[in-house]
């Protein structure tokens, strides 16, 4: 049983790996950071299934995951893409 | 142990080359998100190594907190024009090469 | 092998295939919105059934109070985040993808 969680584990790090991909071909700044944030995802996921195998003490890293995705996604949005104040302008006037 | 030995494997491999890619890469935002990618792995470790503890603070400060800074960092230079910031603005073109501020 | 053993099995299971789902989106799809749509839904769904598989085969009511909190906190922050991003993406001018031809 443990065993299978283990296997279900490496799977969605091979996920993560695979998915590493999307960080390094972009094209927008966009596009990498929402691939951090799925990393952060499967992260909370791989966590939860090494729990049984290794101690609840997992079940916390996993909270902290959960927030820290978070976390790094309002930073990019808020301060580091677009740095003027883009709510005020009015309308999003792109097409 | 067959599946967290490949957990194992996959972790071992591709930890030095994203740790390569954070260093090596052209694009400054890249490596920034490649940084925290690697937190999120590196706190991976310490779980396998059995120090949970290290994991916490690990996912907490070196991804989360210094991810977020680093994220802030990279906006206020581009926002002094440190970088390249109008390549930034959703072409496919440019997205990568000659970001480096000369500092 | 007890029922809830196999029950436990088959929800892990399917989580890990939704997780692959999103994966192969984010890889695959065109643009930053249809990957967001990707991403977001997939994932939520399926850490919805790796938690749901895990909180079957526990005993006590903490641990199953503790992994449902944390999936109500990824959907929380990755709606948040997906909304957050697609604004950011219109208003900074990101283009939407159109079907060619």
């Amino acid at each position: 049983m443990h065993e299978w969680y283990g296997g279900l584990a490496s799977f969605l790090l091979l996920n993560v790996v695979v998915g590493l991909l999307r960080v390094l071909r972009g094209p927008t700044p966009a596009d990498r950071m929402l691939a951090a944030q799925l990393f952060g995802t499967t992260g909370v996921a791989t966590l939860l299934l090494l729990a049984p195998t290794f101690g609840p003490a997992l079940n916390d890293i996993a909270l902290v995951f959960a927030l820290l995705a978070a976390v790094t996604v309002i930073a990019f949005v808020r301060r580091s893409w677009f740095p003027v104040n883009w709510e005020g302008k009015g309308s999003h006037d792109g097409d | 142990m067959t599946g967290v030995g490949m957990f194992d494997v996959l972790l071992a491999v591709v930890l030095p080359v994203l740790a390569w890619w954070v260093v090596a890469g052209p694009d400054l935002f890249r490596s920034v998100v490649l940084f925290i990618v690697f937190g999120l792995l590196l706190a991976l470790v310490w779980v396998r190594l059995r120090a949970p503890d290290v994991a916490l603070a690990e996912a907490a400060i070196g991804a989360g907190l210094t991810g977020a800074l680093l994220l802030d960092t990279l906006g206020r230079l581009r926002a002094e024009g440190w970088g390249t910031g109008d390549d930034q603005r959703g072409s496919d073109a440019g997205a990568s090469g000659g970001e480096h501020p000369s500092v | 092998m007890t029922v809830t053993e196999w029950c436990s099995l088959a929800l892990t299971t399917a989580g890990a295939f939704f997780f692959f789902a999103g994966t192969v989106g984010v890889l695959r799809f065109p643009d930053v919105y249809t990957r967001l749509h990707a991403l977001t839904k997939a994932d939520g769904l399926g850490l919805g059934l790796i938690v749901l598989g895990l909180i079957v085969r526990t005993q006590g009511w903490t641990e199953v109070c503790q992994l449902a909190l944390i999936w109500i906190l990824v959907m929380v922050s990755s709606a948040t985040a997906c909304h957050l991003v697609a604004r950011a993406a219109l208003g900074t001018g990101v283009r939407l993808w159109r079907r060619p031809g």
